[in-house]
């Protein structure tokens, strides 16, 4: 692990004075921020790093984005249009966020008036929460009591793996995974899992980090990463090496197109991604026909 | 929830092949090494197809929370594209028998969408849901004027303009009887910002067709006119039947009546209306010249 860290801090200092193109030669599958490593050991460094980031994850993703997670998560949801009696799953949703929004929509009550005459499928509403993170999951259940929402039973928290969900062919409704599908070891695998568990006329909605092309903001953008998230990560969390790693995974993400090709590749039909706050975050979207 | 073991389905091309045997391994193991059913290179067709190439569309909704904005859209033309228009046709028109009873919004489409089989999800995905809707009706309405065009020429050859014209807004307003309870959200939906392009261009295309049935083939200077006036006739009228509650919109047809006599009528006045301006400018013409020849004597 020191070795290791090591060679992170090595490769950390020159890999922002590198040409874009060499920080590229890893693969996604075996990187873990701008560190290469085994594809199975991924798994268990991003485990690692959930777990430490579980208490405080909800603080820091405010103080990060300036409180602009919610926004953006408001509008994955205007974009999803969720109804009653809708079976959604929202994978790596540990805290809730997500599921919470979902949850809201369709009980709000200018659906009410909408749907009155979808009284009766209201009670079918299920909303699965799947993540790999344990302790991600209690914090998500905690602040569902906290909110009330276990009193009928919508929501419900699975723990498992968005490259091998244990949900049947063809059973949801609607996909979302917010923020998730860049720690994933195996991005195919989880997009072939996604498309497997959606019904037909399903839909996969991913948003995610990405990639920041306009000119003079890309770089305020990537001073911002790399000078002072991290530093906030130590001053808030006490925990400056999951916060790095946090913003060297977004930089090894593939870019928007890419990743929509390789939704397209998937399977889906009609893909396509929103970028917001030009690029810092986007939505990428698609249809299972 | 019990992992089991099913058939699987892959998107080649564009035929959808079903992969047998399981694909998750049993127990503890680790995932298998990444399997060739994950390299989607080829998609079975024999030759090189290169990645499908995205076009840029620029997103036009207002509502969000920064300036920044762009989107992608896969490429017109590749098979998935005709697939998903397809289903969402079928979505519409199944959509439409609920409109009676839950309106011009996304409710009538998610029931649509139930009765196609195909999940509610879709509706997500649709841009403007109910002035897509509403447009989708609007087009159904459209055709039989423009596929029947021969029949009705049959039928309307013995009329007088005025009485064709009459006769094409009555049938087309008639095809709209049945939705007539819900109509006026409709009407409200088109006349939201967003959705009056497309509600005129629409109305343009009907007023258009009206005329053509009606046999007017010229393309003289007056042509706008006639669609302008044609279009606002149209308007009142439907606008007229919303209230209506007479038997088989008796008043709305007897109102149309009137008002396409009053717009011929209008024409002849405002012709008339021009002959006394013309005499009365020469006759004041001639007065001044008069005067003027009587100041200035021997002058031209």
């Amino acid at each position: 692990m020191a070795l290791q860290r090591t060679i992170r801090k090595l490769i950390n200092s020159q890999n922002y004075l590198l040409p874009r193109g060499a920080a590229f030669l890893h693969s996604h599958a075996t990187s873990f921020g701008f560190t290469e490593v085994n594809e199975e050991e991924k798994r268990k460094l991003v485990g690692n790093v959930f777990s430490s980031v579980a208490s405080n994850y909800d603080l820091m993703n405010d103080l990060m984005s300036v409180g602009l997670h919610r926004l953006w998560k408001d509008k994955l949801i205007s974009k999803l249009g969720p109804f009653p009696g809708m079976k959604h799953l929202d994978v790596a949703g540990g805290t809730g966020d997500i599921a919470f929004r979902v949850l809201e929509s369709i009980r709000g009550v200018s659906h009410k008036a909408m749907h009155d005459s979808f009284a009766e499928t209201e009670g079918q509403t299920q909303i699965f929460i799947c993540d790999i993170n344990p302790n991600m999951l209690n914090i998500g259940k905690k602040r569902a009591t906290e909110r009330g929402y276990t009193k009928n039973s919508y929501l419900h928290w699975v723990e498992g793996d968005a490259e091998a969900l244990s949900f049947e062919d063809g059973s949801m409704d609607g996909y979302t995974i917010g923020f998730g599908i860049r720690n994933v070891t195996h991005i195919e695998k989880a997009l072939a899992e996604a498309y497997r568990v959606l019904k037909q006329g399903g839909r996969f909605l991913c948003l995610e980090l990405s990639h920041v092309e306009l000119p003079i903001f890309k770089e305020l953008y990537d001073y911002y990463s790399f000078s002072i998230i991290p530093t906030m990560g130590e001053l808030v969390a006490g925990d400056k090496e999951s916060y790095q790693y946090l913003v060297e995974s977004i930089r090894q993400f593939p870019k928007q197109d890419v990743f929509a090709q390789m939704i397209v590749d998937a399977g889906f039909q009609a893909v396509e991604y929103e970028n917001l706050v030009g690029g810092v975050v986007a939505i990428h979207s698609g249809l299972k026909l | 929830m019990k992992i089991k073991s099913s058939v699987r389905y892959q998107f080649n091309g564009d035929r959808l092949a079903p992969q047998k045997g399981t694909m998750r391994p049993s127990g503890g193991d680790s995932p298998p090494p990444l399997c060739p059913r994950f390299q989607i290179p080829h998609r079975g067709r024999g030759i090189d197809i290169p990645p499908r190439p995205f076009q840029r569309r620029t997103s036009a909704s207002p509502a969000s929370a920064d300036p920044f904005r762009g989107t992608v859209a896969a490429a017109e033309g590749d098979p998935g594209r005709g697939k998903y228009e397809e289903t969402q046709a079928r979505v519409f028109i199944a959509a439409l028998p609920h409109t009676a009873r839950l309106g011009w919004t996304e409710s009538a489409l998610i029931a649509g969408a139930r009765d196609v089989g195909v999940s509610p999800a879709i509706v997500g995905s649709i841009p403007r849901k109910d002035a897509a809707l509403v447009e989708v009706i609007k087009s159904r309405f459209a055709s039989p004027i423009i596929d029947q065009r021969d029949e009705l020429k049959n039928e309307l050859k013995d009329l007088t303009l005025s009485d064709r014209l009459t006769k094409l807004i009555r049938i087309r307003l008639e095809m709209q009887a049945p939705y007539i309870a819900k109509w006026p959200q409709a009407l409200s939906i088109q006349a939201q910002p967003a959705n009056l392009p497309n509600n005129f261009k629409q109305r343009a295309e009907l007023i258009d067709e009206i005329w053509h049935a009606a046999g007017d083939s010229g393309s003289d200077f007056d042509w706008y006119l006639k669609r302008t006036i044609l279009g606002g006739i149209y308007s009142t009228t439907e606008v007229y039947m919303l209230t209506d509650h007479s038997p088989d919109f008796r008043d709305t047809w007897v109102f149309l009546d009137r008002r396409v006599k009053d717009a011929f009528d209008l024409q002849k006045t405002v012709q008339e209306a021009a002959y006394l301006a013309e005499a009365v400018g020469a006759g004041v013409g001639n007065t001044v010249k008069g005067f003027m020849a009587g100041i200035f004597p021997g002058s031209k």
